[in-house]
């Protein structure tokens, strides 16, 4: 992801690399020290680091946004779950596959409402981004409402 | 349940409202694209906060075991389908060990039953529970903890060293047991022939001795009679490393012995003096092994600096012609005192010394190995008083047989009679 931030804008590289580091430092804290609390501020400096390179870089739409949306969500799902594994807990291979399962599904899902977003942002509907709010505030409302259903069975 | 969110679920929240705030601002649609996947977390995870109903019951196979045995620990659960995953674990004290490492265990939902095999490393009294649950959703968003199960009381005996032979004291009691009596009377073991006298029994008629000597003559017998053994315990400081110490050796030697005596049919009573004084009057059966060994669970070193002497203790707790067995450490002066008083009485009385060498472990300057040599000599100092008043004490180290060292006592009392006043 900071390599993909270095290419968006090349000349702010030394930028983009320094908010990624602290980020990355950050992370680093996280997994070492199992600070949790800092996760957020780690996901904050990293995004920072590839909102820099979008505004810097002056291209019109990068693509790979819902990519690197989904790629953040799935390093802090990880992350967290690395933490929790830390615990003196004895845990059967099934609980294990289950959690992978339920991370690999919600960052997917993320992936596919980040896409949505995308993709009716681009859409000629005489909108624009407000359409593109309300459509990803939609898909996120629907799959809530969805498992709030699921749940509740 | 207590309920408790995952931090990283307001971290989540709070990204996709700045990501979709400064998309707005900005009017960067990828700002907004980079905050979906977050905000469809946030609004799951929010959507997953379903508290669980968990309830259960914890239950032992036993209440009471021996050192070195396992005991079975069963947890009942109720209403586990609500969490995604359960991690269960029973609080336990040094002396349990969770045998399989299933302690603590995460559990996936629907399991309704947590058996987790107890190991019980040391004797003493123990709770054991309630068992913590603390119950997750499929993405760990939230935990609701709760306390399962009541507290279960397990009672762990000393394990018992094998004994062949006990010290014999030098008087018995009136009740029929399985002591030889030095007295004669009615009895198995033959004592001696007497002139019959009017009252004896046909039956006790030494014919063979009468025929020699034309009159006749009867048989006396010892009777077999019960002893009174009263085990005396110091427990005014302790001296330990890690789990062992010589209180611990106390406790294991009291146990042993009280079980050894008890089943001969003496009876037996506690003195525990020290601290905390307490006692338990001499009584024979199953009961009172019990009673003893439940007292000594419960046993601990309680630092007091009154100064206290045997005439604290209620006349009862220590019968005459009993014979006092005291376990002592010898490291507080009172207890040499009050022994010393007690053998003046005329008790007959036998110290262990539990060595507490073992257990210490002298520094390497010079300061140390002064205040070494100085607590060695106060320890000399204090059997010296003890072999001026007549009494025998032997030292007892870890690993040693008890056996062995109540042998030497015995072949000392079988040449040195102790002076009745």
């Amino acid at each position: 992801m900071l390599a993909w931030s270095c290419l968006l804008a090349p000349d702010f590289t030394p930028v983009t690399l320094f908010l990624g580091g602290v980020g990355g430092l950050l992370l680093g804290l996280v997994l070492v020290r199992g600070l949790d609390d800092l996760l957020g501020s780690a996901l904050l400096l990293v995004s920072a680091c590839y909102v820099v390179g979008l505004f810097v870089g002056r291209h019109p739409l990068d693509e790979a946004a819902p990519l690197v949306g989904a790629a953040l969500l799935l390093c802090s799902e990880l992350a967290t779950w690395s933490l929790e594994e830390r615990r003196p807990v004895t845990t059967s291979r099934a609980l294990r596959l289950a959690r992978a399962r339920a991370i690999g599904l919600l960052v997917l899902a993320g992936l596919v409402a980040a896409a949505l977003v995308l993709a009716t942002a681009t859409t000629s509907l005489g909108g624009g981004l407000a359409w593109a709010v309300l459509g990803a505030a939609a898909a996120v409302a629907v799959v809530a409402v969805t498992a709030r259903l699921a749940t509740s069975r | 349940m207590r309920r408790a969110d995952s931090p990283r679920l307001v971290a989540y929240a709070g990204l996709a409202a700045v990501g979709l705030v400064a998309g707005l601002a900005a009017g960067r649609v990828e700002l907004v694209a980079l905050a979906a996947p977050f905000a469809l977390a946030a609004a799951l995870g929010a959507s997953l906060a379903r508290e669980p109903r968990i309830a259960g019951r914890l239950t032992l196979d036993r209440e009471r075991a021996l050192e070195g045995e396992d005991v079975q620990a069963t947890l009942e659960l109720r209403g586990t389908g609500d969490a995604a995953r359960i991690d269960v674990v029973l609080p336990l004290p040094d002396e349990l060990v969770a045998k399989g490492g299933g302690n603590p265990v995460a559990i996936p939902a629907g399991t309704d039953r947590v058996e987790l095999r107890l190991g019980c490393a040391r004797w003493g009294a123990f709770r054991v529970g309630p068992a913590l649950v603390r119950a997750h959703d499929a993405l760990a968003f939230h935990t609701w903890e709760a306390d399962v199960g009541v507290m279960q009381p397990l009672r762990v005996y000393p394990s018992v060293e094998t004994m062949r032979a006990l010290l014999e004291p030098l008087e018995t009691q009136v009740y029929v047991g399985n002591q030889v009596a030095r007295t004669r009377g009615d009895g198995i073991e033959f004592a001696d022939i007497r002139e019959w006298t009017p009252g004896d029994r046909l039956r006790r008629v030494n014919w063979r001795a009468s025929a020699r000597r034309g009159d006749l003559w009867v048989n006396e017998q010892h009777p077999e009679r019960n002893t009174d053994i009263v085990l005396f315990l110091d427990t005014f400081t302790d001296v330990s490393l890690g789990h062992r110490g010589t209180l611990d050796l106390t406790v294991r030697a009291a146990a042993s012995l009280a079980h050894r005596y008890l089943q001969r049919k003496d009876r037996v009573g506690v003195v525990s003096f020290g601290g905390f004084l307490s006692w338990l009057l001499p009584a024979s059966g199953t009961k009172q092994l019990y009673r003893i060994v439940d007292s000594l669970l419960q046993m601990g070193i309680v630092l007091s600096f009154a100064a206290k002497n045997i005439d604290i203790l209620p006349p009862r707790t220590l019968p005459p012609r009993a014979l006092v067995l005291a376990l002592t450490p010898l490291l507080d002066s009172r207890s040499t005192a009050a022994l010393v008083a007690l053998r003046a009485r005329g008790f007959d009385l036998v110290v262990v010394e539990i060595s507490p060498l073992p257990f210490v472990e002298p520094k390497r300057d010079e300061l140390a190995d002064l205040s070494y040599r100085l607590w060695s000599l106060s320890r000399d100092a204090q059997r010296a008083q003890y072999e001026r008043a007549g009494i025998p004490i032997v030292p007892w180290t870890e690993g040693e047989a008890l056996d062995a060292v109540l042998e030497e006592v015995r072949a000392y009392r079988r040449h040195a009679r102790p002076a009745r006043a």
